[in-house]
């Protein structure tokens, strides 16, 4: 940005620590009065360079960095990690390894998107909204932890299945908290369509058209609340996905306001599925069975090769590239996040508004820097 | 749209840059395409394929080989089909035209693989270090020949 500043003009720093951020970024405004004239965005202050210790790990070695991407999503990066090395290795996972793989991603995402619901409302000044959602995502988060034993960093998935069955009892609990979660997700939902100062802060705020939103890059819910039904669980079905029923959550309204309740009918979806998934969970092995793959699998080679996989994240598409040479570590893995082109696109959706809707647009994006870093 | 068909109508546009291309499933397929012809390939990708996302563009450093690599990730809203294109570069003063123009979300991943591969971006629009800091420049960290902690940076830091 440049630093010459004309009159009437000043440049504001939002960050690297603010409380509208989802993570360390520093974003630097440059104002006009009130309006914002030019946005531009620094990264790099949790950069990690996970590809680079990916690629210095071995492949069971591998599961477990995966998860410090995002701990929000961690489940959800890992199996796009295995689901690499077993394209690869060219094995499916049994089917019930499948089965439990989709119950605990979906879980993922519930609570993802309560946390998302809830920060946002914090950044624009509906503090409430957190301590409801907060609540509820705690539920949510014991059910994962009855499974793997972990609240945040799961290390659950292995190559070919998972580590553990389901414990005996899941199905009961996970059906009261998915009851008492319907009514919350029902509560949620009327405190945002009546709350007047919610509406007037998101409701036109942020607009993304379709055609804007395609050339920018952006999936997930920001891309459906714009009204594409773009969706990796149906374009391009993975695990069980192509044999349950779902439907893509799309508005048309493409603003704040439409984002959010994307992902309150995206958390409905989720607990539909996971009805269906508790329902219809086969019997059987948690491992393809005649191969050497187990709980204990040792170091193993993988062959060479090449591949590019795509899972739905709760906020987007989330991309592994790996590249095998043969031996036991990958020769190179690059991570496509979700939230790094929706992060890149947040300047020229801020530029000719306010600041005060900065907080909000930002906020509805529900971000996550640590992803966008690696 | 299939992926013999896409392979068919690319390599008939352009049989001098596209060599290689083959499908690796029904919806995965693979090409490397001539470095200087790059942003023509994507925008005939673009505007006739329907290929209107680009997942991703990164680095890749075959040592043995002598050789980089630039991989573009580029998939589509409307089909499921994702293309892996390749571009084979030298080590030394590795140089290729950039694709913002025609893919405007390139910009960072560009300037990513810029600052950890060193691959310059010609008519880039803002090349500069995006997650590293400015004097780690020079270092390449993802290259393979890097040497890691005992460097000059980790230096200014003790």
């Amino acid at each position: 940005m440049e630093e010459k500043l004309e009159p009437n003009e000043m440049i504001v720093h939002l960050g690297p620590q603010h409380p509208m951020q989802p993570g360390p970024f520093r974003l630097n405004l440059r104002l006009k009065g009130e309006t914002v004239v030019d946005a531009d965005i620094e990264l790099g202050f949790i950069h990690k360079g996970i590809e680079k210790i990916l690629e210095n790990k071995t492949y069971l070695q591998g599961i477990t960095i995966v998860d410090r991407i995002c701990y929000l999503v961690a489940l959800v990066n890992e199996e796009c990690f295995v689901g690499c090395t077993e394209k690869l290795l060219g094995i499916e996972p049994p089917e019930r390894a499948q089965y439990i793989r989709v119950i605990l991603e979906e879980l993922t995402r519930i609570q993802s998107h309560l946390l998302g619901m809830g920060e946002f409302g914090e950044f624009i000044g509906f503090v409430s909204m957190f301590m409801y959602t907060i609540r509820e995502r705690e539920e949510v988060l014991s059910l994962i932890d009855m499974v793997t034993g972990a609240r945040i960093t799961h290390s659950y998935l292995k190559v070919g299945g998972v580590r553990d069955d389901l414990p005996d009892g899941f199905k009961e609990k996970a059906l009261s908290v998915l009851n008492n979660l319907k009514k919350s997700v029902d509560d949620f939902e009327e405190m945002f369509h009546t709350d007047r100062i919610f509406r007037e802060r998101t409701v036109g705020v942020g607009v993304l058209t379709a055609d804007a939103a395609k050339n920018l890059g952006v999936s997930g819910p920001v891309l459906r609340a714009t009204g594409v039904p773009f969706d990796i669980r149906k374009n391009e079905p993975y695990l069980v996905y192509k044999d349950l029923d779902f439907k893509v959550c799309t508005e048309t309204a493409g603003d704040c306001f439409a984002r959010v309740q994307v992902r309150i009918n995206e958390i409905r979806e989720s607990i539909y599925i996971l009805e269906q998934c508790l329902d219809q969970i086969p019997g059987g092995p948690l491992f393809p069975e005649g191969t050497l793959y187990g709980r204990r699998t040792p170091v193993m080679r993988v062959p060479a090769g090449e591949v590019f996989h795509r899972v739905e994240d709760p906020r987007g598409e989330m991309g592994m590239y790996m590249i095998s040479d043969g031996s036991d570590k990958p020769y190179r893995v690059k991570i496509r996040g979700p939230y790094y082109p929706t992060l890149q696109a947040l300047p020229p959706l801020i530029i000719g508004t306010t600041v005060a809707d900065v907080a909000s647009i930002s906020g509805s994006m529900d971000g996550c820097t640590s992803e966008a870093d690696r | 749209m299939d992926v013999a068909e896409i392979l068919k109508s690319l390599t008939g546009a352009f049989p001098e840059a596209i060599s290689e291309a083959t499908a690796e499933s029904e919806i995965r397929a693979r090409s490397y395409v001539d470095k200087e012809r790059v942003r023509e390939v994507c925008q005939y990708l673009k505007d006739s394929l329907q290929f209107d996302h680009l997942c991703s563009v990164c680095g890749v450093d075959y040592i043995k080989r002598n050789e980089l690599e630039v991989v573009y990730h580029i998939a589509s809203y409307d089909h499921p089909v994702v293309l892996t294109l390749k571009a084979r570069l030298p080590r030394e003063n590795p140089e290729i035209e950039s694709i913002v123009s025609v893919y405007w979300n390139a910009n960072w991943y560009e300037r990513e693989t810029y600052e950890l591969f060193g691959i310059l971006f010609k008519n880039h629009p803002n090349l500069k270090p995006l997650v590293l800091p400015e004097d780690m420049l020079g270092e390449w960290p993802l290259r393979k020949d890097y040497e890691g902690f005992p460097n000059k940076t980790a230096r200014n830091l003790v």
